[in-house]
């Protein structure tokens, strides 16, 4: 079949006609990520293999005034990297490590690289790449730096932000500019800073200078076994407050246990428990045992049943498996799931959980809680069949009681998985016309025509000049 | 740098408009916008006496812009307005066992407006990071005159760009900073600090010695300064070059931290105070400049930059988990002294990154780096500040 597309023919002399997709159904295996109530079909993709090969594309698609959507592993959970009817530029084939300093505790890393991968590179040298979402053994750099991606272990370690250290960056434009310093201290504006975490708004990432830590020495990790959310939640703040800083601190509550328990993933959690916190204490060998038994005392004193201990690598790798796939776990049960991503204050999680248990007993869906509790992160799920527009609706008020409540308790609407288009409606709910003009008044200085990802992150009616604008009329043409 | 004393050679302040809260201060600027007279922006009126480039010269003072707004212990979080002393949430802090992990050079009226605007920072950045990592939610007034309030009181947070990142260190150039939400942490248990004397024939070796005990000992300390000799007599040490370290943890960590480092050389146990004095050791009007390279470069660098400083008169410290050698040099009339330094400094900056904290006017050319990202951060400021009316010139050209 000839190629049709406007531009594909174009594109198909950068990278190969092999590498752009135009049929229908090929282009159906990137109308979700992974999020599955949204699918948008791309008009076209293109998969540059080379970083000159992106630049071109991207050069290509700036002289056409078009819109895109870059793409690395599509694995993440807020509908950023859909592209409605606009070009798909997918950016996986781009997966060098460029070079490993292990001296320095660096990589620079091409933005394809799965985050595991990476940290298997660096294991050589005693190192790993901090930041693990529970994707990781699929999500991309590139991908983790667009959505600042955390996981279990950044409430000690941090961030993607806080472990890039510069980015060579291709701007919509086509232009390449570098960010950051590789080298040394930074200084200027934080033009790094204000990328990572843009979802793909600003421009594509070609190459990523990433700081690796270094492997903890020892590491404990603690099952605590909890009769009530409410105990577990109020451990919670006792671990926090008592300045502890654990590795991990994370919360499953008791459908989530059913489910991963009935499931290939079974980690040996104690089914009958209400709610089980996974806490991981690391460092060297000294003062360790001392930071476990506080940590220990303190779940007790909150009302947990038992703390089991793991000392041994493979006890813990198992503990951790259920943790990391849980989300998979709820995907055996049901066709769709809504995940949010809400962050509250560390001492209102007793009380947000809580609301959480009567909006869903509300709205009779079934909500089970899976989230970094020691940052506040909750991941309320909610399984459904889309097919039922009465379930659909319900599970979907649900969800916005959820969110208001969460704000109105002085939390945020994502922590680390990005609005996108999944949150976009609660953007105006968080923050005030004036912010939002600001976050668009950045957008275009990276993006002045705002093809980059288009319609997603801020409310477009925030961008009133944008909605006037022809760029914007030719780009939904 | 939140709390330097004056420098020499600033722009004449011609006026003073007093703004003490954020709807007058929007006032203020789109004034400023009217009358096309750009301002400086201050509150602790130390921050701007740095010799940056800075012609505005009318100063809008925002030191009635103070006190602790909220304060809520269990989440580790604080919101203050700007021109609050890091000193009062020192003390307010304490009394909840603990602490903002922001300890900038300068004296303790140094504003935590001022810290997050210049992205200052001291030896707790080791363990604890910059204000970048520190800053989680802001108010600020943009060069346009509007009221933006970015981030939030959470620990973590990605909703809508990141604004917070983008005013941190920006200087005051897209806007004046109003208020803050930071992030705190619970003071660890015990609090040590002990001065090292590093054994080593030379002041490479010393360096390299420490610096391998910081970046791949067992135990990470809150803080380790490698502190050139003359530094390290100021503060109470001997005639070596010292490694002043501070462990922080559980009686049981400490105790182990503090016999590793004995195994790199002689220690005594110093008073926290040290901290605080090596804060505010430097004389009014010195040049300070920071010289930053690959982690594994810093032994190297440290006794390039230390032996300069000796040579005038000065001395040095580096912060070696970070890489960064500060180096101050007592303040000079002397035309040939100003144009060796600057001769000296034109050769570092082709081989480390230099980054100016305190400089007369003269130098500020020396440590300007050429950088492709320069006309995207022009066109960031423009977009905030239209009329160049907020702390013109600070950034450097244009």
């Amino acid at each position: 079949m000839p190629l049709t597309h406007p531009l594909a023919a174009r594109l198909a002399s950068i990278v190969g006609a092999r590498r752009v997709l135009e049929r229908p159904a090929e282009l159906r295996s990137y109308e979700s990520d992974g999020l599955p109530g949204y699918q948008c079909t791309p008009s076209l993709a293109v998969f540059p293999g080379t970083r000159e090969e992106t630049i071109q594309v991207v050069r290509a698609l700036a002289e056409t005034h078009t819109a895109f959507v870059a793409r690395g592993a599509g694995t993440g959970l807020s509908g950023g990297a859909l592209a409605d009817d606009v070009v798909l530029l997918g950016l996986h084939r781009l997966k060098r490590i460029i070079s490993l300093d292990g001296d320095n505790a660096r990589a620079l890393v091409e933005p394809g690289v799965v985050n595991s991968t990476l940290t298997a590179a660096a294991s050589v040298y005693g190192l790993h790449y901090a930041p693990d979402p529970s994707s990781q053994s699929a999500c991309t750099i590139g991908g983790n730096v667009a959505e600042n991606a955390g996981g279990p272990h950044c409430l000690k370690y941090g961030v993607t932000l806080n472990h890039v250290l510069a980015l060579t960056v291709l701007l919509p434009s086509g232009e390449v500019v570098h960010l950051g310093n590789p080298e040394g201290e930074a200084d200027g504006l934080d033009l790094l800073g204000a990328f990572i975490g843009s979802e793909g708004c600003f421009g594509v990432v070609l190459d990523a200078t990433i700081k690796l830590e270094r492997n903890p020495i020892s590491v404990r990790t603690l099952l605590a076994d909890f009769s009530s959310v409410d105990a577990a939640a109020h451990a919670v703040s006792a671990i926090i407050a008592a300045g502890i800083v654990p590795a991990a601190l994370e919360m499953m509550d008791h459908a989530v246990i059913q489910i991963v328990e009935a499931s290939i993933y079974a980690a040996g959690y104690p089914t009958d428990a209400a709610a089980i916190l996974l806490i991981e204490v690391d460092g060297p060998g000294a003062g360790l045992d001392d930071d476990v038994a506080r940590v220990s005392n303190l779940c007790t004193a909150a009302g947990a049943r038992g703390v089991r201990v793991a000392t041994e690598p493979a006890d813990r790798a198992r503990l951790w498996q259920g943790r990391k796939k849980a989300a998979g776990a709820l995907g055996r049960i049901s066709a769709n799931l809504v995940v949010q991503d809400a962050v509250v204050p560390r001492t209102k999680l007793p009380a947000v959980l809580a609301d959480i248990h009567r909006i869903c007993a509300a709205y009779r869906v079934n909500v089970c809680n899976v989230f970094h509790a020691g940052d506040g992160n909750l991941h309320p799920n909610i399984g459904y069949d889309a097919s039922d527009a009465d379930e659909s609706a319900r599970v979907h008020a649900a969800m916005s009681d959820i969110m208001h409540a969460c704000i109105e308790a002085g939390g945020t609407i994502t922590g680390e998985h990005g609005v996108g288009l999944d949150k976009l409606p609660y953007m105006d709910a968080l923050f005030n016309e004036n912010t939002l003009t600001a976050m668009c008044t950045l957008r275009a200085a990276f993006d002045p025509e705002r093809r980059a990802n288009p319609a997603k992150v801020v409310p477009v009616h925030s961008c009133r000049e944008w909605l006037a604008s022809p760029v914007a009329r030719a780009s939904r043409a | 740098m939140a709390g330097v004393a004056r420098g020499a050679g600033e722009p004449r302040m011609t006026a003073t408009v007093v703004a003490a809260d954020v709807a007058s201060i929007a006032e203020r600027v789109r004034e400023a916008r009217a009358t096309a007279v750009p301002l400086r922006i201050g509150a602790g009126a130390h921050w701007l006496d740095a010799g940056r480039p800075c012609t505005a010269e009318t100063r809008l003072d925002l030191g009635g812009l103070t006190g602790i707004v909220s304060y809520e212990p269990g989440d580790l979080t604080l919101t203050a307005r700007a021109a609050t002393p890091l000193s009062e949430i020192e003390r307010v802090t304490a009394g909840e066992g603990q602490w903002l992990t922001l300890d900038p050079h300068g004296s303790a009226d140094g504003t935590i407006g001022a810290t997050i605007a210049t992205a200052s920072a001291g030896p707790l950045a080791s363990a604890y990071g910059t204000p970048r990592d520190h800053v989680l939610g802001c108010e600020f007034v943009t060069g346009a005159g509007d009221v933006v309030r970015a981030g939030g009181r959470v620990v973590k947070n990605v909703a809508g760009f990141d604004l917070v990142r983008l005013v941190t260190g920006s200087w005051g150039a897209l806007g004046a900073l109003t208020e803050m939400t930071v992030r705190l942490r619970a003071r660890p248990e015990v609090d040590r600090t002990l001065f090292v004397r590093v054994g080593g024939k030379s002041q490479d070796a010393i360096a390299t010695a420490a610096w391998r005990w910081v970046r791949e000992g067992d135990y990470r300390p809150l803080a380790a300064e490698l502190l050139s000799p003359s530094l390290a007599r100021r503060l109470g040490g001997d005639g070596d070059a010292q490694l002043l370290v501070r462990l922080g943890g559980n009686a049981a960590f400490v105790r182990a931290a503090a016999d590793s480092v004995a195994s790199v050389g002689e220690m005594q146990d110093g008073a926290v105070d040290a901290w605080r004095n090596l804060g505010v050791s430097e004389r009014s009007g010195s040049m300070v400049f920071r010289a930053s390279a690959l982690p594994a470069q810093c032994g190297a660098l440290f006794a390039h930059v230390a032996s300069f400083a000796d040579a005038h008169g000065g001395y040095a410290h580096a912060t070696l988990a970070r890489g960064i050698v500060r180096c101050v040099i007592p303040p000079s009339d002397d035309a040939r002294a100003i144009s060796e330094m600057q001769a000296w400094l034109t050769s570092l900056v082709s081989t480390a990154t230099v980054i100016g904290e305190r400089l007369p006017h003269a130098l500020w050319p020396s440590v300007s780096r050429a950088s492709d990202s320069q006309a995207l951060a022009e066109t960031v400021r423009r977009s905030f500040d239209p009329d160049r009316v907020m702390n013109p010139g600070i950034l450097g050209a244009p």
